[in-house]
C-alpha cells in the first residue's frame, strides 16, 4: 500500500455474552470497513475466535499483547489481545458479571489510545450497563464515564442518528418532573450549538436544526405552559443571531414528522422520551449513537446486546457498520479541518 | 337470522367556519357519496354552496329539514341541515359573531344522537379562543359533550389510527401540571372507561391494555422518578383485580415499536405528547379522535382549524373520512348489539 490515508479507529469489544463477539468478527472481515479505516480492535483473541466461528468469517489481523506494542504502521487490522477473558467462564445469551470488567477494560484502553492520539476515533460494540456498573460502581452512563476518563468538562451529548436524521437532547436520564427546571435558555442554546458543531464536523455545512417544544401544542400561546415563550424562543433567537439555522420551538408530536419529510437535518429534544419514542418507532435499532463534544468522536450501534439471538450467527451488522463508517468520516473530516 | 336495520345517518357539525371544516366536509362527501356512510352537515347551506363554488368543487347541496331525509339525497348531494343563521365567514378570519352558531351546531347534533335520529356525532374542529371570548366555559369539545351527554364517568379522549390506539390520561395542560395532576384514581377511571368502550363499540371481547410509565425507562426501579411505584403500579394492580388484562408500567420509548404494538389493544399514556408523538409518527392524516364514556358516539378528525390554509382547497379530508367511517362502524356495532346479534371483528 503506497500511502495509507485511512483513519485509525479503535474498536472496543463490548459485552461478550451478547452479539459483540460475532459483530466484531464481521466488522474485521468486512471489505467496506477495511477500505474505509484501519481498525485497532481491543479484546481477547479467544472471544474473537468464538465470534468468528459463529459469524463464519475468517478475519485477518496482526495480534499484539499490549497497546504499547502497537506498531506505527501496519497493513492489516490490529488486535490488542488483553487476555482478560476466557470465554469458557461465561454463558452466552445472558448477562454475566465477568462481561463487565472485560468490556470496561477494552473501552478504557480504546479511550487511552484516542487520548494519546494513536487513533482518531473510538467505537464499541454494545455494552450491558448493569454489568459495567458491577465492575465499576461509579459507572453511570457512557457520557459521564468518558468525561471522567478524558478529564473533560465541556458540554457533551449523545446523538442518535437514523437515516440521516440526527436527534440530541437537552436532558436525559432524569425524572420527568425534574425536566422543566433544567430547561434554561443557556442549556438549550448550548444544546443547539453542540448539535450544530457536531454536525459541521460530520460534513454538514449548515445543519438545519428544529427545536422541540416542552408543552402540548407548543404551549398553545402560553395557555398550556410558558416555557416556550420565556425560555425556548429566546434560545432560538440567540442561536439565530449566532448564525445557526435553527427553527422552533415546534410541537413535539409533529416535529419528527416534518424532520422525516426532509425539512430538518436534526431535532433537539428536551427530554429522553420526546426523542426516543419517535426514533425507536422509526426503527432506531438500525441507527447509530454518537457521543459528541469530546476531543475525538465515539460511535456505537444504537441496538443493545441482543442476548436472545447471541451465538446464532443471525445478528444484523448494518448498524455496527454504519457506526464505524460514521466514526471514520468524522475522523477524516477533523483531520482535513486541522490541516 | 334477522337482518339488522340500517343505522341512522351521522351528524357532522359545522366547526369553526373560518377554518377548514367546510371544505373537508365537501371533499369527504365527494369521496364517499357512492360508498357511504351517510352523513349530513349542520351548517348554513348557502355558506357551503359559496365555499364549493369558490373552490370549484362540484358538490351539490341539498337542504334537509330532518336527519331522516339524508339517506335519500346522499348519493346525489351533500345533505345540509340548516343551522338557522346566515354564516358570512371569511376563510382564515376569526369572528366571535359566529361563536353562538358553532356551539348550537354541537348542541343540535348531540340532541339528534340522544333521541336516536343520528347514529353518532362527528365534530369539525373549533377555535377555542373565539368561543371563550363569546362566553363558552368548557375547556374543549370533550368536556362540553360530557356536559350534554355524559355517562357515569367523565369522558375519555382516545386517538386511533389503523396501527395504534392511545389514551392520554392528562391532556391539554402544561407538562408540569400534567405530572402534578397524575393520580392512581384518574388512571383507573380512564382505563375502565376505555376497556368498556373497546368491548362495546370496537368488538374487542377481552381488551389488552398497556400502561406507559412516566419517566425514562419507566423510572428504572425508582432511579429516575417514583411515579411508577407510587401512582401507576397501584392503578395497574387495581385494574387487574377488576379482571382486566393489563401490562406496565412500560418504558415509554420501546412500547410503540413495530414489534411491541401488536401485543396490546390500547396504550394508556401519562401525558399528551407521550400519546401523540407515536400516533402522529404513524399517521399524520388519518388519526381519529374518539370520545369514550358518553351516552352517544362521537368522533372527530385529529387536526385543528388550520386557519393558515383555510379556503385554499389544500386541506386533506383523510382524517375526517376516517372519523366518519369509524363512527359508522361503532354505530353498526351498537345496532347489532341492540338486536342481540354478535359484533363483527375489531375495527
Amino acid at each position: 500500500m503506497a500511502h495509507d490515508i485511512r483513519p485509525k479507529i479503535a474498536l472496543a469489544m463490548g459485552d461478550p455474552c451478547g452479539i459483540s463477539p460475532e459483530l466484531t468478527a464481521h466488522l474485521m472481515a468486512s471489505p467496506a470497513i477495511r477500505e474505509a479505516m484501519h481498525l485497532i480492535v481491543i479484546g481477547d483473541v479467544r472471544v474473537l475466535s468464538d465470534g468468528a466461528d459463529i459469524a463464519k468469517v475468517a478475519p485477518t489481523f496482526e495480534a499484539v499483547q499490549t497497546v504499547d506494542a502497537i506498531p506505527q504502521r501496519a497493513e492489516n487490522h490490529l488486535f490488542v489481545d488483553l487476555g482478560t477473558l476466557d470465554p469458557a467462564t461465561i454463558t452466552r445469551g445472558s448477562a454475566s458479571q465477568a462481561g463487565g470488567p472485560f468490556a470496561l477494560a477494552n473501552f478504557r484502553a480504546a479511550l487511552d489510545l484516542a487520548k494519546s492520539g494513536r487513533v482518531s476515533a473510538v467505537t464499541f460494540t454494545p455494552f450491558n450497563k448493569a454489568a459495567m456498573r458491577m465492575a465499576d460502581p461509579a459507572y453511570d452512563d457512557e457520557i459521564s464515564f468518558v468525561a471522567r476518563a478524558c478529564g473533560t468538562t465541556a458540554p457533551a451529548s449523545e446523538f442518535n442518528i437514523l437515516d440521516g436524521l440526527w436527534n440530541a437532547r437537552v436532558t436525559s436520564h432524569i425524572a420527568l418532573k425534574d425536566v422543566a427546571e433544567r430547561i434554561t435558555t443557556e442549556a438549550v442554546l448550548r444544546g443547539l450549538q453542540l448539535t450544530d458543531a457536531s454536525m459541521r464536523q460530520a460534513g454538514y455545512s449548515t445543519p438545519r436544526i428544529a427545536l422541540a417544544a416542552l408543552n402540548p401544542h407548543g404551549g398553545d400561546n402560553g395557555n398550556f405552559g410558558r416555557e416556550e415563550i420565556d425560555i425556548l424562543e429566546p434560545a432560538v433567537a440567540a442561536a439565530k443571531r449566532g448564525g445557526l439555522a435553527v427553527e422552533g420551538p415546534f410541537p413535539a408530536d409533529t416535529v419528527f414528522v416534518r424532520a422525516k419529510a426532509g425539512q430538518f437535518d436534526a431535532v433537539l429534544t428536551l427530554y429522553h422520551d420526546q426523542g426516543q419514542i419517535a426514533m425507536k418507532l422509526m426503527g432506531f435499532d438500525r441507527g447509530v449513537t454518537l457521543l459528541g463534544g469530546f476531543p475525538f468522536p465515539i460511535c456505537t450501534p444504537a441496538h443493545g446486546t441482543a442476548y436472545e439471538i447471541a451465538g446464532k450467527g443471525i445478528a444484523n451488522t448494518g448498524a455496527a457498520c454504519a457506526a464505524l463508517l460514521l466514526a471514520a468520516r468524522l475522523a477524516s473530516h477533523r483531520a482535513r479541518a486541522a490541516t | 337470522m334477522p337482518m339488522p336495520h340500517a343505522p341512522m345517518p351521522l351528524a357532522l357539525t359545522m366547526g369553526e367556519p373560518a377554518g377548514i371544516g367546510g371544505e373537508v366536509a365537501l371533499a369527504a362527501w365527494a369521496a364517499m357519496q357512492s360508498t357511504g356512510p351517510v352523513f349530513f352537515v349542520i351548517d348554513d347551506p348557502r355558506r357551503l354552496e359559496r365555499l364549493a363554488h369558490s373552490l370549484c368543487h362540484h358538490v351539490p347541496i341539498a337542504t334537509i329539514a330532518s336527519p331522516v331525509e339524508a339517506a335519500a339525497v346522499f348519493a346525489t348531494a351533500l345533505p345540509v341541515l340548516s343551522i338557522g343563521t346566515a354564516i358570512k365567514s371569511v376563510p382564515g378570519r376569526l369572528d366571535p359573531a359566529h361563536a353562538a352558531a358553532v356551539v348550537r351546531a354541537i348542541e343540535i347534533a348531540v340532541a339528534f344522537a340522544v333521541e336516536g335520529a343520528a347514529s353518532a356525532v362527528v365534530t369539525n374542529p373549533i377555535q377555542k379562543a373565539t368561543l371563550y371570548a363569546a362566553g363558552f366555559k368548557y375547556p374543549g369539545h370533550t368536556e362540553f359533550l360530557g356536559h350534554l351527554a355524559g355517562g357515569s364517568r367523565p369522558p375519555v379522549m382516545m386517538l386511533a389510527c389503523p396501527e395504534l390506539r392511545v389514551v392520554p390520561v392528562t391532556v391539554h395542560q402544561s407538562l408540569r401540571s400534567a405530572i402534578a395532576s397524575l393520580s392512581t384514581a384518574v388512571i383507573i377511571e380512564q382505563a375502565l372507561t376505555t376497556a368498556d368502550a373497546l368491548r362495546r363499540d370496537f368488538g374487542i371481547a377481552h381488551p389488552r391494555l398497556a400502561v406507559a410509565g412516566l419517566n425514562p425507562h419507566a423510572g428504572e426501579g425508582g432511579a429516575m422518578g417514583d411515579e411508577e411505584a407510587r401512582i401507576i403500579q397501584p392503578a395497574i394492580d387495581a385494574l387487574r383485580v377488576a379482571g382486566l388484562s393489563v401490562v406496565g408500567p412500560l418504558p415509554p420509548d420501546t412500547m410503540f415499536t413495530p414489534r411491541a404494538r401488536p401485543t396490546y389493544d390500547v396504550a394508556i399514556c401519562m401525558y399528551h405528547d407521550q400519546a401523540l408523538i407515536p400516533l402522529k409518527a404513524l399517521d399524520i392524516d388519518g388519526g381519529v379522535n374518539v370520545t369514550l364514556g358518553l351516552d352517544i358516539l362521537r368522533t372527530s378528525p385529529d387536526h385543528g382549524t388550520a386557519l393558515d390554509i383555510a379556503g385554499t382547497g389544500k386541506a386533506h379530508p383523510g382524517s375526517l373520512i376516517a372519523a366518519l367511517r369509524m363512527a359508522a362502524e361503532m354505530a353498526r356495532r351498537r345496532v347489532l348489539a341492540a338486536q342481540g346479534l354478535p359484533p363483527h371483528s375489531p375495527i
